[in-house]
């Protein structure tokens, strides 16, 4: 036998390498934001400078990125409402009444390609006219964070106790108020869990915008994406770009970094 | 639920997402299909042609090699990460003082947007002035071109699902691991079985529906992997990194071929239902 506290130690030098390596990425990332234009791409690299914020100055005043990141901003709070009036009393009455295939329906959303809905959305949306607003990418991006909303709120809905429920109604109240007033309070952890899952991942979200997306409406993902090209002569804003796209998620994340998994890992467990 | 008005009034609960996803799922899912067996640049009416594509496809070597690609990916990325989360679930579940600070670190990879990911890789793994490079030189290793060599770009690729997402196998390996019962982990260890005995016939089997619930999982996302790979490489150099999706999303909107790159998407899309069937089969073989 290995003395325990020889093996707690490797265990701990193990657990280090790990977090640096899946560190030092990012942090040398948000380093080289913060470095002077010329010492951004610096053989040998530059481990000591004095922090500057030009890279995010140029970044904002020459691209337009900040009208970006408003769109972004538009489009993933547009489509987590969307999800969440769409998702909320469908997740319930699933729950309620032990119902699973339009639960399974918009798994099949989950699982299948983008690309695969792409072309047919481009059509569809492009004899309405719809194509380069705002509402294409936010009903695009719903078709993401509804498979979230339900699915991560389903072990919550069908968590609470079904006496509560019943009881509202032999009270009077109709499904909607039982809903708002008496189980959604209950299962409010959930709900934020599934706001912010899907906040993120219409925030992250990159291929539907590239297509969809019009000249107004690009979100700050897609845009940081047409500077990879030029970026090759301008590391510092393509840096600060990462950044800035990369906060919100990191930042919301941490929220929730408990529930996290379970959340993500939801539907695909089940049936 | 005895009340008959109640039980009918959940319809207008369930009604709206069950619209939203007729329009936005299914009917496209139905156009796509439909497209795939049909003759269609972008402004001319659709003609049906039958397998056409289908058959166009299989004597077409770019698909061939595109489905090479991609199962490459698919072998080295998932096995990758099975080996290295599993090793790295069960390090976590001994070490438990550490949890809240690993956990940070743990989550962020996974959260960050994939073009932040191509950006980091594009900086980092440039060949002449990518931080990348000096390590290597600095241990004595020839500099690699990474993302920019035919024949090193799959499995850079790879090495970045990897870095990505190898935290989160690991996190549900962890809670997998947690969450068995401990008494027949004490008793292999009064038997005196050793430590690689132990794995391979007390914990290996007991974790295996939580190892296929991460496979399933990141078989969906392996095999219709897109945004880093277009970010990175758009595919190149030259084929070299052009899996399924990168193949049919260039035909399709880069070159409007609208039936044929459909006809590329059903499949890789048959794929990826193929192996999620497979392996909730295995599954339920495997639960006890």
């Amino acid at each position: 036998m290995v003395n325990p506290k020889t093996k707690r130690t490797f265990d701990t030098i193990q657990l280090v390498i790990v977090l640096v390596v899946l560190a030092l990425p990012i942090v040398w990332t948000f380093m080289s934001a913060f470095k002077p234009r010329t010492e951004v791409a610096a053989i040998p690299p530059k481990l000591f400078f004095t922090p500057t914020l030009e890279n995010f100055v140029e970044l904002f005043s020459r691209n337009d990125f900040m009208h970006n990141t408003l769109n972004s901003l538009i489009v993933a709070v547009g489509s987590t409402v969307l999800g969440l009036v769409l998702g909320v009393p469908a997740a319930f009455a699933m729950a309620w009444h032990r119902m699973s295939w339009p639960a399974t329906a918009t798994l099949f959303a989950r699982m299948a390609p983008g690309t695969l809905f792409l072309l047919p959305w481009l059509l569809m949306f492009s004899q309405v006219g719809m194509v380069g607003g705002y509402w294409v990418l936010i009903l695009t991006h719903a078709a993401i964070t509804l498979p979230i909303v339900i699915w991560v709120l389903l072990p919550y809905f069908e968590s609470v106790p079904r006496e509560i429920v019943e009881s509202a109604q032999i009270d009077g109240a109709r499904q909607d108020q039982t809903l708002l007033l008496v189980v959604l309070p209950v299962a409010m952890s959930g709900v934020v869990v599934a706001s912010i899952l899907s906040f993120v991942f219409s925030w992250n979200y990159f291929l539907f915008a590239l297509v969809l997306s019009g000249i107004e409406t690009k979100t700050a993902i897609v845009a940081s994406f047409n500077f990879v090209g030029e970026g090759v002569t301008n590391w510092g804003a393509l840096m600060a770009a990462a950044v800035v796209i990369a906060l919100p998620p990191l930042i919301l994340t941490l929220l929730i970094q408990k529930r996290l998994v379970g959340g993500l890992a939801a539907g695909a467990v089940k049936g | 639920m005895a009340q008959s008005g109640t039980r009918n009034s959940y319809r207008w609960m369930v009604a709206p997402a069950v619209i939203f996803a007729a329009a936005m799922i299914v009917y496209p899912f139905c156009y796509a299909l439909w497209l795939s067996f049909s003759d269609v640049q972008l402004g001319s009416d659709p003609r049906f042609i039958g397998f056409g594509n289908y058959t166009r496809m299989l004597a077409d070597g770019e698909f061939w090699n595109g489905l090479r690609l991609t199962f490459f990916l698919y072998f080295m990325a998932l096995g990758a990460q099975l080996v290295l989360g599993t090793w790295l679930g069960l390090l976590l579940a001994r070490s438990q003082s550490a949890r809240g600070l690993v956990r940070t670190v743990m989550v962020s990879p996974f959260m960050l947007p994939p073009v932040v990911i191509g950006m980091m890789a594009i900086v980092i793994l440039d060949p002449s002035f990518g931080i990348a490079n000096w390590i290597l030189a600095q241990v004595g290793l020839p500099p690699a071109l990474w993302l920019s060599d035919p024949s090193t770009v799959m499995v850079t690729i790879a090495a970045l699902d990897t870095w990505q997402w190898t935290p989160f196998v690991a996190l549900i390996v962890m809670g997998g691991y947690l969450s068995l019962p401990h008494d027949v982990f004490e008793a292999a260890e009064m038997d005196g079985a050793n430590g690689w005995f132990r794995f391979r016939y007390v914990t290996l089997p007991l974790l295996m529906p939580t190892l296929i619930t991460a496979t399933v999982l990141r078989s969906v996302d392996i095999l219709r992997f897109f945004d880093v790979i277009y970010i990175t490489t758009q595919g190149g150099p030259g084929n070299a990194s052009t899996t399924l999706n990168i193949l049919a999303y260039r035909r399709g909107f880069e070159f409007s071929e609208l039936g044929y790159a459909s006809a590329v998407m059903v499949t890789l899309s048959a794929i990826v239902f193929g192996s999620v069937l497979v392996f909730a089969r295995l599954r339920k073989a495997a639960a006890w």
